[in-house]
């Protein structure tokens, strides 16, 4: 069975292994100019900022890097959604099924093959990216950010998994290619949005702190800000969205009116004023950094589940229905 | 009721490749064959007749196992059909449609079949291709129509099966290949351990080398038996235009056909015409099979599928 898929399937194998070469080559180049970069700037003793210097000439490898968000629907689109929809177009099934094989064994090494793929094609495309942006991670502080936290770590390997599980799963049901690609599209672009916009926040509780408005601290390390705000003396919420002026990031209607002296160009706010403010308090609700991959994980998880869902699925349904 | 024939050989028929009770498959409200009851011997070479949409296919899918029946029972080489290596490879089934990788070659399907059965004869394969002008290397989808059927028969034989199901097989093949194809499968059985059902809405396809009948016609079985059994049970009556009440009360008509002259009726013989007014003809296989497909499905039929095996 190995046999058969590898040589139905070889086109596409070297396809996908020749993209992920390429996009190795480059990846490692470029990357190595990266953390050279950043090494030195370390070493030159500027807190390792290089400055907009850092990654200069590097917006096609940038641009390259973000798009990998969309790698794990390729496998889906190309691998999956094709694996048993082209062969049940073309009644090939009748052929392969009448082997001295049977479907169980033939799914299982299909879809076994289709799987590992699809893991290593995640996996590999994961590992580079996640190398690459260190010291972007290191600098920014902002692995957590939707779009980042999703191109790196483990969760490109279970959304790997689950686009060619999808993908498998709509053509064993459509039973036709095209409308198995949409549907995968449509599927993967759905459930990644929802978990990433609706659960991902949810995955542990936030956490709040207050700081003195007048601190200027922040939490420690990459974390994820959920919400942010200031909160007055007697606890209650104010108002943000102010056309008016500000200091300390407090309204200066909430001030009272020596600190209006600051907004007309003085740049340190008289005492009066400063001890106005430190009645305020600043809150950030938010991930702690700490948590990166304890998120990574529970989300590796969900699409790990998905994809075994579907993949039960796949099997129930080809080995009832009739051929 | 039932006529005893005695014809050589097949006074002690063997086990049955085929046996099928009650055997029913529905597709949604369409009945797509409808208390099928058969019974094929080994070493046989069926044709499976019936008009288009008859149940022909339906009932080799349930044959080899490719779908399950809504009611009744099929054994096939003693076993009900099922996804075991060891069925399989006693089966081997050809669709109609010629399922075949398009893009890969004959060779590679030689060497799917090398990995998937546990015995493939690839070379007879290569050698039946090579004999046939049919190059190994070239993708099948580049072949043309006749060339894909040849590469997916020889396919199907290399399995080396003990009972071949072939679905309109020589459909595409022109008259000489379907005459080279047919006297291959009259050899392979002569070597013995194989018995082949083949379908097919022409009789004149089939009745060189048949030897069993399977007739079907809106989902039901019309005939099942011995090919030459049939025949003689059967007779061609022709006469002047008057009442046959006396025929058919003795016989079992299976079709009248009246014109202004005379009369003609194909007849299941039950003991010898006495009337001497009618002359009594033998049945030829198309005239029977065109016979049994002019008239409904009837289930009084139904006791007609077993004649070919009663002793």
């Amino acid at each position: 069975m190995t046999w058969l898929v590898w040589r139905q399937h070889r086109i596409q194998f070297l396809v996908g292994a020749a993209l992920l070469a390429a996009f190795a080559v480059l990846i490692v180049i470029t990357g190595v100019q990266v953390a050279n970069q950043y090494h030195a700037a370390c070493a030159a003793g500027r807190g390792c900022h290089a400055g907009s210097g850092l990654f200069l000439g590097s917006h096609a490898v940038g641009f390259l890097i973000i798009s990998t968000l969309g790698a794990p629907a390729l496998v889906g689109l190309f691998v999956g959604a094709p694996l048993v929809a082209a062969e049940a177009e073309a009644g090939t099934t009748q052929f392969a099924w009448m082997q001295s094989v049977t479907r169980r064994h033939w799914v299982a090494v299909k879809v076994g093959w289709m799987l590992l793929a699809a893991a290593v094609w995640g996996g590999a495309i994961s590992a580079l990216v996640t190398w690459w942006e260190g010291p972007n991670n290191a600098l920014q502080l902002n692995a957590f950010d939707p779009g980042r936290f999703d191109i790196m770590g483990t969760v490109p390997v279970a959304y790997s998994l689950f686009a060619v599980a999808l993908g498998i799963a709509a053509g064993t049901l459509l039973r036709r290619t095209l409308p198995a690609i949409a549907v995968t599209l449509a599927g993967f672009i759905a459930v990644r949005a929802l978990i990433t916009l609706l659960l991902r926040p949810h995955y542990l509780s936030a956490v709040t702190v207050f700081y003195k408005v007048t601190s200027n601290l922040r939490p420690p390390g990459s974390f994820w800000q959920v919400a942010s705000g200031i909160v007055g003396p007697n606890g209650q919420a104010i108002d943000l969205n102010t056309n008016g002026n500000a200091v300390f990031g407090i309204p200066a209607n909430y001030l009272p009116a020596s600190c209006n002296q600051v907004s007309r160009g003085a740049f340190t706010p008289p005492p009066s004023c400063v001890q106005a403010a430190s009645h305020f308090r600043y809150f950030v609700t938010y991930q702690p950094a700490d948590r990166y991959w304890t998120f990574q994980g529970i989300e590796t998880g969900i699409f790990l589940v998905l994809a075994a869902a579907l993949i039960a699925v796949t099997a129930v349904t080809l080995l009832r229905r009739d051929a | 009721m039932i006529p005893i024939h005695e014809v050589p050989g097949s006074a002690l028929p063997g086990p049955a490749a085929i046996e099928t009770s009650g055997l029913s498959k529905r597709y949604g409200k369409v009945s797509a064959l409808t208390d099928c009851t058969v019974s094929v011997p080994e070493g046989r070479i069926c044709a499976l007749i019936g008009p288009n949409g008859a149940g022909k296919t339906t009932l080799l899918r349930l044959l080899a196992g490719l779908s399950r029946p809504t009611a009744g029972q099929v054994t096939v080489n003693g076993t009900t059909p099922r996804q075991d290596p060891a069925f399989l490879a006693d089966i081997g089934f050809l669709a109609q449609d010629i399922p075949l990788y398009r893009r890969l070659s004959a060779e590679d399907h030689i060497c799917i079949g090398a990995h998937l059965n546990p015995r493939w004869d690839a070379e007879s394969v290569r050698e039946r291709l090579t004999g046939l002008k049919i190059p190994l290397d070239r993708a099948v989808g580049k072949l043309s129509g006749g060339q894909r059927a040849q590469v997916a028969l020889s396919l199907t034989l290399a399995k080396q099966p003990r009972l071949l199901l072939l679905d309109e097989p020589v459909a595409a093949l022109d008259p000489l290949a379907r005459r080279n194809f047919l006297g291959l499968l009259a050899d392979a059985v002569a070597v013995g351990g194989l018995t082949v059902v083949l379908s097919s809405h022409l009789v004149a396809d089939l009745e060189r080398v048949c030897d069993h009948l399977i007739m079907l016609a809106s989902s039901r079985v019309q005939l099942c038996g011995d090919i030459e059994d049939l025949l003689a049970e059967h007779q061609i009556l022709t006469g002047p235009r008057k009442d046959t009440t006396a025929i058919e009360r003795s016989h079992r008509v299976v079709q009248i056909t009246r014109t202004p002259r005379q009369t003609t009726l194909l007849v299941w013989l039950n003991g010898p015409v006495v009337d001497p007014v009618f002359e009594a003809s033998d049945v030829s296989l198309e005239e029977l099979v065109l016979g049994y497909m002019g008239q409904d499905a009837e289930p009084a039929l139904a006791q007609l599928t077993t004649v070919g095996e009663e002793q």
